[in-house]
């Protein structure tokens, strides 16, 4: 490893669902797991506020990682939100990659209220993840 | 008007300072533009907590408030409360998470202040961006409609009647009491089904509160939660009765499964075969007899008919099937029984020992495969395959076959009505199969009993209490409904009319205004979710309190 990996630390943004995924981060926290600083959490009433705008705005303003995390399939509070989130991610994956982007940078994730177990695992796998590969090119790009 | 923010950072006792530096972060978002103070606190939740914070807003002519302790699950309304008591209003305020979030899942002090420290500097880029929003009341109106006159429909109207809560019961046949009335007795008590219906019918034709409509059908629903506006027509009436309800429940119970799906069981093409409702009634009659007059010395009862077909078990019909072994034993002491089932559905605290009590002599439980049904001499032959994976076959009289329960011929037109969804097998869909099993998608409009999915009565009139429960907290004579106050708005100059908001609302929030050309929300209907906003291609819809603004600033910190 280079020393430039070494002490590179992920920005990764995470929209999460009020009623699921946010209630899924919080439980993580109840039960004291363990998940890196490198997220920020932004919370949204329901996956389908996520915009691709946001997206990738996240992208150029040098997020290393975005994930998208809502109510498992059927489970969305607002009937079939989830359902247009998961449509509007395979577009953006296109974008993101036209961003010269890899579009693994961009996650999407269900995690339930009940899930803080699973919460840990995605963001410490997502995190590991967005380690290998490095930071943001279009971030480092700009910042020459 | 000049902002100013205060900023407050919660120690939570030990459970956040033990973690997070506090004094570091109170130092590092000190001087950022727009804040005039940050303080911290031991418990900001405690009753001298708030007070402090309602005098700290006070003295320092607070505008606009940060709050960083724990999640907002646990106390954003507690602070919403305090902004109100202070005099701001209570969306110029945001809290930061950093309890859950940060202290608790951040293994290094250091890393967890720092990012307290991001999480606080991004609640207070956000505020400055939030704008006041007024608490939204409407009048509504407190009466019911109930649609299905059976069990379900009959206990939600006797319990939901007052002097100040109308009910209008509407039943598509000419008589109240639904599937219940075939029966002679019910399950597991075995007490006569008049004991559960014939009182409550008399008390509903007593009640001034309710008024029947027999041999009705709803034409219409319009409106929403508080104030729907109803149609109802009457058979040979041209004129369709009108009225307004504030909510409005589905009790139409179910149907039986096609029988001519599944013709290995002969029924229409033997004589002696029966349905389970054709057998309630020849019970109830008074005498089980065969076509020729003769009492049946062997009776077969075919278990799960349709079930493999349908893709579910439809819960009761085990049960009732071992209350025709009753019958027959109670009125044919010595009649052989056999039953042909697949698994045996008797769950519960009670129906293990109904079981037990049925079992004995001259009944047997088959458990079998390929069951057929034919003619052999003036007998009926069932033809099965045994446990063991052997072909067999039996001799009886008479055969009863109980098929899969399913969703009424109407449901779909009458989910079109109710604007709500169908779900697993087609029944009228939950909004949360757990956590809300008796709303549905549309604000107000209520399922319950088996048009929900098939059930006992007990169940059934669990379900019509829970739902009635729900509008009596909910829909209060006299008292205005508070309603959603994040909603979406349009703005009338960006619309471009292309309606794509229209097509992925799952609540019907969005017109389409005609003469101006344009989509208008729904502010009574809409639930504030935000995907119009994601999916307007023209940026002309807009989240109030989740604006584009309000998320980017916190985006725009989240990857320093
Ligand atoms: C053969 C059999 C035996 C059973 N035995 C037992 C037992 O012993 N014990 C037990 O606990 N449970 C038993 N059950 C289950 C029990 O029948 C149900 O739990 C109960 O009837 C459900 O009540 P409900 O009001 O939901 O539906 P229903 O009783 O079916 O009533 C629905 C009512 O709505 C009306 N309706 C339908 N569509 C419309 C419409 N579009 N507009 C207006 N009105 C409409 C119908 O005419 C009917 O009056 C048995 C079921 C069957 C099939
Ligand atoms: S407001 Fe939240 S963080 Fe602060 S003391 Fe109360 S529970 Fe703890
Ligand atoms: S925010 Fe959701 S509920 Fe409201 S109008 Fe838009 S899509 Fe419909
Ligand atoms: S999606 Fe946007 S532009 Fe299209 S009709 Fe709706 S608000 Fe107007
Ligand atoms: S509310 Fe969780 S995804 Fe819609």
């Amino acid at each position: 490893m280079t020393k430039e990996t070494e002490k590179f630390e992920p920005r990764i943004v995470g929209f999460l669902c009020n009623w699921c995924s946010y209630a899924g981060a919080d439980l993580a926290g109840t039960s004291k797991l363990k998940i890196p600083s490198s997220l920020t959490p932004i919370r949204v009433m329901c996956s389908s506020r996520i915009d691709p705008v946001l997206v990738t705005t996240a992208f150029l303003h040098g997020a290393d990682g975005v994930l998208i995390a809502g109510c498992h399939p059927g489970d969305c509070h607002y009937d079939k939100g989830n359902y247009y989130a998961r449509r509007r991610f395979a577009v953006l994956k296109k974008v993101i990659e036209g961003l010269g982007l890899e579009s693994d940078r961009l996650r999407l994730s269900w995690v339930s209220a009940s899930e803080g177990q699973r919460f840990a695992e995605v963001i410490n796998e997502f995190n590991e993840k967005i380690k290998k590969m490095g930071p943001n090119p279009i971030k480092v790009k700009t910042s020459l | 008007m000049e902002r100013k923010i205060g900023v407050y950072v919660c120690e939570c006792g030990p459970n956040i300072a033990e973690k997070v530096d506090i004094d570091k972060v109170v130092g590092a978002v000190s001087s950022l533009d727009g804040v005039v103070v940050v303080e911290k606190y031991k418990l900001l939740c405690s009753a001298d907590g708030k007070k402090f914070l309602e005098e700290e807003i006070k003295k320092h002519g607070i505008t606009h408030l940060v709050i960083a302790a724990c999640s907002p699950k646990q106390h954003e309304k507690t602070f919403m409360e305090v902004c109100e008591n202070a005099g701001i209003n209570p969306y110029l305020y945001q809290l930061a998470n950093i309890r859950e979030q940060c202290a608790w899942i951040t293994e290094d002090k250091d890393e967890a202040t720092k990012k307290a420290i991001r999480l606080i500097k991004a609640a207070i880029g956000r505020v400055k961006y939030h704008s006041s929003l007024e608490k939204k009341e409407i009048e509504c109106n407190p009466a019911v409609l109930i649609i299905g006159g059976g069990v379900a429909g009959i206990n939600a109207s006797l319990e939901l009647a007052s002097p100040d809560r109308k009910i209008y019961l509407v039943e598509k046949t000419s008589s109240l009491g639904g599937m219940i009335t075939n029966f002679e007795k019910t399950y597991p008590s075995m007490q006569p089904s008049s004991h559960i219906l014939k009182q409550k019918i008399l008390d509903m034709d007593k009640n001034e509160n309710i008024q029947v409509f027999i041999d009705s059908n709803v034409e219409e629903i319009i409106g929403f939660f508080g104030n729907f506006e109803i149609k109802v027509k009457k058979k040979e009436v041209d004129e369709p009765a009108e009225f307004e309800v504030g909510a409005v429940m589905l009790a139409t119970g179910s149907n039986f499964f096609d029988l001519k799906k599944t013709p290995q069981y002969g029924y229409e093409k033997f004589d002696n075969i029966f349905t389970a409702l054709e057998f309630e009634k020849m019970n109830l009659s008074g005498e089980i007899s065969l076509k020729n007059g003769k009492t049946p010395r062997s009776v077969a009862i075919i278990h799960c008919v349709g079930r493999d077909e349908k893709g579910y078990c439809s819960e009761i019909c085990c049960m009732y099937s071992l209350k025709f072994i009753r019958y027959l034993k109670d009125k044919i002491p010595d009649a052989q029984v056999s039953n042909f089932y697949s698994d045996l559905c008797i769950p519960g605290k009670s129906y293990q020992k109904f079981y037990e009590q049925t079992k004995g002599k001259n009944v047997d439980f088959i458990r079998s495969t390929n069951v057929e049904v034919t003619k052999k001499e003036n007998k009926l032959s069932i033809k099965y395959i045994d446990e063991n994976g052997n072909k067999n076959s039996l001799l009886v009289d008479m055969v009863i076959l109980a098929p899969a329960i399913e969703p009424t011929s109407d449901v779909s037109e009458l989910a079109e009505i109710a604007g709500i969804s169908q779900g697993d097998g087609g029944f009228f869909a939950e909004e949360h199969e757990k956590l809300n099993p008796v709303s549905t998608s549309t604000d107000g409009v209520y399922i319950v009993g088996c048009a929900q999915g098939p059930k006992n009565i007990s169940d059934t009139i669990v379900q019509s209490g829970a739902a009635a429960g729900k509008i009596l907290a909910s829909l209060i004579p006299g008292k205005k409904m508070e309603i959603e106050v994040k909603t979406s708005h349009i703005s009338e100059s960006f619309c471009i009319g292309c309606k794509v908001c229209i097509s992925v609302c799952s609540y019907g929030a969005i017109t389409f205004d005609e003469a101006k050309k344009i989509s208008v929300v729904n502010e009574v209907i809409c639930r504030g979710c935000g995907n119009c906003v994601a999916a307007c291609p023209s940026g002309a819809a807009t989240s109030k309190h989740f604006t584009f603004k309000q998320i980017h600033q916190e985006l725009l910190e989240a990857v320093k």
